[in-house]
C-alpha cells in the first residue's frame, strides 16, 4: 500500500495537496490476518458486486445522508413529534401493564376473593386419637366352592311348530319348477338345434347354388376375355402383318428406285475418271512419255550434229577460198 | 408381293430427296476414290469417307503465264471461300522426308526429279486441311509431263482456271511487279498500288523477274506448254481474259469455280415459271413441256377444268369463279396437289405457272411434297406488260404480234391489267427472298431466245451456294 499511495502533503505552492492512484477498495479479509498481508506486497481486492457496503436497488426512497450536518429543521420536528408520541404509548401501556402474565392458550384468567377462605397456617397439625379392636380368632369359614362368574349369557330356545323343515314338502315343488324349467330348457335347445340345423341345410343348399352359379358366370367371363384377347391379338398380328408389309413395299420401293438412280453410276464413273487422266492408253502415254522425248532429243543431236557438219564445211569452204585467194 | 395385283408405286419423295442431297454426285465419288484408292478394307474405308462430309469440297487449278495475276487471284479465293492455298514454295516449306530431300536438288539448283515431286504434292494434298477445305494449286503443274503423273496419281482437278493476257501486257506488269516480303502479296507500281504507306516501304522485287530477256523466256517457256496442259484439262478448263480489272477477273472465276459440271444423275424436272401477267408464261411453259415431254399444268385453267368436271370440288370452287373472286388457298392447294400427284406428273416432271402468288402460296407448296427444283423469274417492264395484253396477243408460230388474233385469253382492259401487275408486283419482293436459287431471266427478248434461256436453266445443274461466312 506504501506503493499505491502517494500523498503529498505539501505542493511547491504551500498548499496541502492530496493525490493518489486510483486504487480498489480493499476488502476485510474473513479468514486471513490483514496485518499479515499488509507485509507482503499483493494486493487484496474484492469484487464490488459482491460488496456489502455498496447502496444495492434504487436510491428514491433510500435514507440518504443529509446534505449538510445540521439535520433538517422538518426531519427534526418530525423526529421530534415521533419521539414524543412513542413516550406517550409507553406510558400508556404501562397503566394497563398486569402484574401476572397472561393466561396461557385455553385458559382464562378469574378473578377470585379468597378472604372467605383464609386459613391460618400452624406448626401444630390438628390431631385426633382413634383405636379399633380386632375380634378373637376364629376358624376359618370353609371356602366356599369356587364356582366361577358367570362369563357368559344365558340364552334358551325353543322349536315351535311349523319350524321344522320337511324335505318332501317343502323341495318338491321347487324341483318340480326347476324340472320343469330345465326340461323347458332343454326342448328349447333341442329345438334352436333342429332349427340351426334346417338353417344350415338351407344354407348349404343356397351355396351350393350359388357356387354353381358363381362358376358359371366365372366360366363365361373366361371365355369372354379369352374372346377378347384373341382379338386383340389377332387385331395386332394384322397390324404387324400390314406394317411389315408396308416395310417391305417401302424397302422394295427404295430398291428399285436405287437401282434405278444408280444405273448409270459406273459407266459414269469411268467415264469421268477416263476423262481425268486415271484410266489412259498405256500404249499412247508410252509414247507420249518414251517414245517422243528420245525422239524430240535424237532429232535434236541429228540436226545439231547437222548443224556441226554445216558449220565445219562452212569454215573448210572459208579456209580453202581464203588460201586459194592468197595463192 | 405380286407385282400385277399391287403394283409398286415408288414414292415421288425418293426422288426429291436424292436430287436434294445430291445422291448421285456422292456416290460417283464415294466410287472414284474408292478405285483410285484400292483400300484393303473398302467399307470401312466408305463409312469413313461419309462421315467425314466433304465430299463435294473445292479442287481448283489455277495456271497462267507469269504475270498473269495468279497469286492475287489465288488469294482472294482462298479467302471468300475458305479453301488451302498450295504453291511449289508453300510444298517445299513442308518439313517431312521428301521435302528435305527435295531441298537438298535445289540448294545443288537442280531439278527436282518429277516422282518426288509428285510424292510431295500428293502428301501435301492427303493432308486433313486439305482433305476437309479443299485446296487451290496455283502454277502446278508446270509441264504436260506433271500434269500426267498427277492424273496417274489420282489427283484431278474440278475446275482449271487459265488466265491469258496479251505478251505486251504481262511484260509490263512483270517489270513493275512487287513482292511485299511479310505476307507474300503482290501489288504493282502502277496499276495495283498498296493501300498503306508501311506496306509499300517494304516492297521489294522479285529476284526470278530482273529483266525483260529473261521475263521473255519465261513467257516462252510457259506458251510452249499451255497448249498441251488446255489439252490435258480440257473437259473441265475455264480460259479467262487477264487483262480486265481485277476484280472482273475474280468474278469470273468465282462464278466458274461455284457452277458445276453436268451431271448424269436420273433428273424429273419440276419448274415453277413466276412473271407478271403478259410475260409469256404459258407461251413458254408450253414449249417446255413440248420439247422435254414434261406435264403443263396452268393453275387458272385447272381450277376451270375442275369445276367444270361436277366433281365435290368442282362445286365448291364454281361460286368463287363465277363471281370472279379469289378461290381460297387451302382448295387450290388440294387441287394442285391432287393434280400433280398423278402417274404422269411424277415420272415426266411438271411445268407449273399462275401459282403461287403470294408467299403463303409458296409456303404451302413448299411443305407439300411437290417443292419445284428449279424456279425461273420471267422479268418485264410494267409497259411491255400492257402493250402485250391490251393490243393483242402473240402468235406462237410466228413469234409475232397480231393486233386482232386473240388466242384462248379474252382482251383485257387497261384497267384490269394495271390492277394484276400492281398485284403482282406486291408479292413479288417476298416471293423472290423465298426462292433465293431462282433464276431470272429478261422476258422483254424473242421467245425463242427467253425459251433457250430457260432451257440452260433447266439442264444445268444449280451452282453452289456459298456458306455464309460472318
Amino acid at each position: 500500500m506504501a506503493s499505491a499511495l502517494q500523498p503529498y502533503n505539501q505542493d511547491p505552492n504551500g498548499a496541502y495537496v492530496f493525490s493518489s492512484r486510483p486504487r480498489p477498495a480493499p476488502t476485510r479479509l474473513k479468514y486471513k490476518d490483514p496485518a499479515v498481508i499488509q507485509n507482503e506486497e499483493s494486493y487484496v481486492y474484492g469484487n464490488i458486486m459482491y460488496d456489502r457496503r455498496v447502496v444495492r436497488g434504487n436510491t428514491y426512497a433510500q435514507h440518504t445522508l443529509p446534505l449538510r450536518s445540521q439535520p433538517d429543521p422538518a426531519e427534526l420536528k418530525k423526529q421530534q413529534e415521533a419521539r414524543r408520541r412513542a413516550l406517550a404509548r409507553k406510558r400508556a401501556k404501562e397503566q394497563f401493564r398486569l402484574l401476572t402474565p397472561e393466561a396461557p392458550e385455553g385458559r382464562k384468567h378469574k378473578d377470585v376473593q379468597t378472604e372467605l377462605y383464609l386459613e391460618e397456617l400452624s406448626d401444630h397439625p390438628e390431631d385426633a386419637s382413634m383405636g379399633c379392636q380386632t375380634d378373637a380368632f376364629l376358624d376359618e369359614p370353609a371356602t366356599p366352592l369356587f364356582i366361577p362368574a358367570k362369563s357368559g349369557k344365558d340364552v334358551a330356545t325353543q322349536i315351535e311348530e311349523g319350524e321344522l323343515f320337511y324335505f318332501d314338502t317343502e323341495v318338491q315343488p321347487v324341483l318340480e319348477v326347476l324340472i320343469g324349467k330345465t326340461m323347458e330348457q332343454a326342448l328349447l335347445e333341442v329345438l334352436e338345434e333342429e332349427e340351426l340345423a334346417s338353417l344350415r341345410a338351407q344354407q348349404r343348399a343356397f351355396q351350393e347354388l350359388r357356387n354353381a352359379e358363381i362358376v358359371e358366370v366365372q366360366r363365361l367371363e373366361e371365355q369372354e376375355r379369352r374372346h377378347r384377347e384373341e382379338k386383340v391379338r389377332r387385331l395386332k398380328q394384322q397390324r404387324e402383318v400390314l406394317e411389315n408389309e408396308r416395310v417391305i413395299a417401302e424397302k422394295i420401293a427404295a430398291r428399285v428406285f436405287a437401282q434405278q438412280y444408280l444405273a448409270d453410276l459406273l459407266p459414269s464413273v469411268y467415264n469421268t475418271l477416263r476423262d481425268q487422266g486415271y484410266f489412259y492408253d498405256p500404249v499412247q502415254r508410252d509414247i507420249e512419255t518414251g517414245f517422243l522425248p528420245w525422239l524430240m532429243t535424237e532429232v535434236d543431236s541429228a540436226l545439231k550434229k547437222r548443224e556441226i557438219v554445216l558449220t565445219m564445211l562452212d569454215t573448210l569452204i572459208y579456209d580453202v577460198a581464203n588460201s586459194r585467194q592468197e595463192t | 408381293m405380286d407385282a400385277t395385283t399391287k403394283p409398286l408405286r415408288i414414292p415421288p419423295d425418293m426422288a426429291t430427296y436424292a436430287e436434294k442431297h445430291d445422291i448421285f454426285e456422292l456416290f460417283q465419288t464415294l466410287v472414284r476414290s474408292l478405285v483410285v484408292d484400292k483400300p484393303a478394307d473398302p467399307i470401312q474405308y466408305l463409312i469413313d469417307m461419309l462421315k467425314r462430309e466433304n465430299t463435294d469440297v473445292p479442287r481448283v487449278m489455277l495456271l497462267g503465264p507469269p504475270a498473269s495475276g495468279k497469286r492475287t487471284i489465288a488469294k482472294k479465293l482462298c479467302e471468300q471461300i475458305g479453301t488451302i492455298h498450295i504453291t511449289a514454295s508453300n510444298i517445299l516449306k513442308d518439313d517431312s522426308d521428301l521435302s528435305r530431300a527435295a531441298l537438298e536438288y535445289t540448294e545443288k539448283n537442280q531439278e527436282i526429279p518429277q516422282d518426288l515431286w509428285i510424292k510431295l504434292i500428293q502428301q501435301r494434298l492427303l493432308k486433313a486441311d486439305c482433305v476437309r477445305r479443299g485446296w487451290v494449286l496455283e502454277a502446278i503443274p508446270k509441264t504436260r509431263e506433271e500434269a500426267l503423273c498427277l492424273q496417274e496419281a489420282g489427283i484431278a482437278p474440278e475446275h482449271v482456271v487459265m488466265l491469258q493476257a496479251p505478251e505486251s501486257v504481262l511484260i509490263e506488269r512483270s517489270l513493275g511487279k512487287r513482292i511485299d516480303p511479310v505476307t507474300g502479296d503482290v501489288y504493282h507500281v502502277a496499276f495495283m498500288r498498296p493501300e498503306s504507306a508501311e506496306v509499300a516501304q517494304r516492297l521489294e522485287r522479285p529476284q526470278s523477274l530482273i529483266s525483260e530477256d529473261v521475263i521473255y523466256r519465261q513467257l516462252q517457256g510457259f506458251h510452249r506448254e499451255a497448249h498441251a496442259l488446255q489439252r490435258t484439262y480440257k473437259n473441265c478448263l475455264k480460259i479467262v481474259d487477264a487483262d480486265q480489272a481485277h476484280v472482273d477477273v475474280f468474278a469470273q472465276v468465282l462464278t466458274f469455280i461455284l457452277s458445276r459440271h453436268r451431271s448424269s444423275a436420273p433428273y424429273t424436272p419440276r419448274i415453277l415459271l413466276l412473271g407478271p401477267p403478259g410475260s409469256g408464261r404459258s407461251l413458254q411453259a408450253r414449249l417446255i413441256a413440248q420439247k422435254y415431254g414434261l406435264v403443263n399444268i396452268c393453275c387458272g385453267e385447272l381450277l376451270k377444268a375442275v369445276a367444270a368436271d361436277e366433281s365435290s370440288m368442282g362445286e365448291l370452287i364454281k361460286p368463287f369463279l363465277e363471281s370472279g373472286r379469289r378461290v381460297p388457298d387451302s382448295m387450290v392447294l388440294q387441287i394442285l396437289t391432287e393434280r400433280l400427284s398423278r402417274l404422269d406428273c411424277t415420272t415426266r416432271g411438271w411445268v407449273l405457272h399462275g401459282f403461287p402468288q403470294d408467299l403463303e402460296q409458296a409456303e404451302a407448296l413448299q411443305e407439300s411434297k411437290f417443292s419445284p427444283n428449279r424456279v425461273v423469274f420471267l422479268e418485264m417492264t410494267d409497259g411491255v406488260a400492257v402493250e402485250g395484253l391490251t393490243l393483242g396477243a402473240i402468235d406462237p408460230v410466228t413469234g409475232e404480234r397480231h393486233s386482232f388474233r386473240l388466242q384462248h385469253r379474252l382482251r383485257e382492259s387497261e384497267a384490269e391489267v394495271q390492277k394484276k401487275l400492281q398485284q403482282y408486283w406486291r408479292h413479288v419482293e417476298a416471293l423472290q427472298a423465298f426462292y433465293p436459287q431462282a433464276v431470272r431471266v429478261r422476258a422483254d427478248q424473242d421467245p425463242h431466245t427467253v425459251f433457250e434461256c430457260l432451257e440452260s436453266t433447266l439442264v444445268d445443274r444449280l451452282p453452289k451456294v456459298l456458306p455464309d461466312r460472318a
